[in-house]
């Protein structure tokens, strides 16, 4: 049987049942940097129609300033600020920041990396993403 | 080049951007969110040399995060010689690309030629 049947392909790596936080995160981070670099090239494609003119340009924010754009924005902060406040997790977590000293496994063999220090982390970015998106929404519809 | 080196590139990016965009995210909160928007504040942003600049480093530090890690998350999916060298070129053709139309962008409005 060759390996790549052994594989779970994208099924195992965006499954959230197992790892308990920590893969919940590692779910996120992709979605919401992929999810970004939608957005990111989508707002160049849109501000380049500065080029078209007051009338190019009057045309598309008309597009996006609706309630479904709005939307949309609030999804972005919130994913922008998960994904800075995860990465500025992971980057210490590499850097050796909060994972632990090393010690003997002992049973039942807990990695000493997952420990309470970067689970708050993720439950803070993941707070601190609901906020900024409800801020974003209250400055937009504020309008 | 080393992937150490290569995720040392995209930590750097990262915080760098992160700086940046809060100053760009601020510029729309100088005034109204829908009044910084309008035409002509943002013809005015992009005339003002220093924040030209600073889009334009925006503009190349995210393309370079951005596609390094939908590199990453591509090579997590697979492996093999051929597909690695085809996704790593593809990546870096398509920041070039955004970063060449955006650079375009920044330049003809900034010198005018709106």
């Amino acid at each position: 049987m060759p390996n790549d049947e052994h594989r779970e392909g994208i099924g195992g790596m965006i499954n959230p049942r197992r790892y308990g936080i920590e893969r919940v995160a590692y779910l996120l981070m992709r979605l919401s940097g992929l999810g970004l670099l939608a957005y990111f090239i989508g707002h160049i494609y849109e501000t380049s129609n500065i080029l078209r003119g007051q009338v190019g340009w009057d045309d598309f924010m008309e597009l996006i300033s609706g309630t479904e754009g709005h939307i949309v924005m609030s999804i972005v902060i919130a994913m922008c600020v998960f994904h800075t406040v995860n990465g500025v997790r992971v980057m210490l977590g590499h850097g050796g920041v909060g994972v632990g000293k090393p010690a003997r496994p002992d049973y039942p063999y807990d990695p000493a990396s997952q420990n309470y220090r970067h689970k708050i982390g993720i439950y803070s970015a993941i707070v601190l993403a609901a906020v900024a998106m409800m801020y974003g929404l209250a400055v937009m519809f504020g309008e | 080049m080393r992937e150490s080196t290569i995720m040392k590139i995209h930590y750097g990016t990262a915080l760098a951007a992160v700086a940046l965009v809060a100053v760009h995210i601020l510029m729309r909160l100088t005034m109204g969110y829908a009044e910084s928007l309008e035409y002509e504040n943002v013809l005015a942003n992009y005339k003002f040399v220093p924040y030209a600049i600073m889009l334009e480093l925006i503009l190349v530090l995210l393309a370079v995060h951005g596609f390094n890690g939908l590199r990453v998350i591509l090579l997590e999916l697979k492996q093999g010689r051929l597909y690695e060298k085809a996704v790593s070129y593809g990546c870096l053709v398509a920041m070039i690309g955004l970063i060449a139309y955006g650079s375009r962008t920044i330049i003809m409005t900034n010198m005018g030629m709106v």
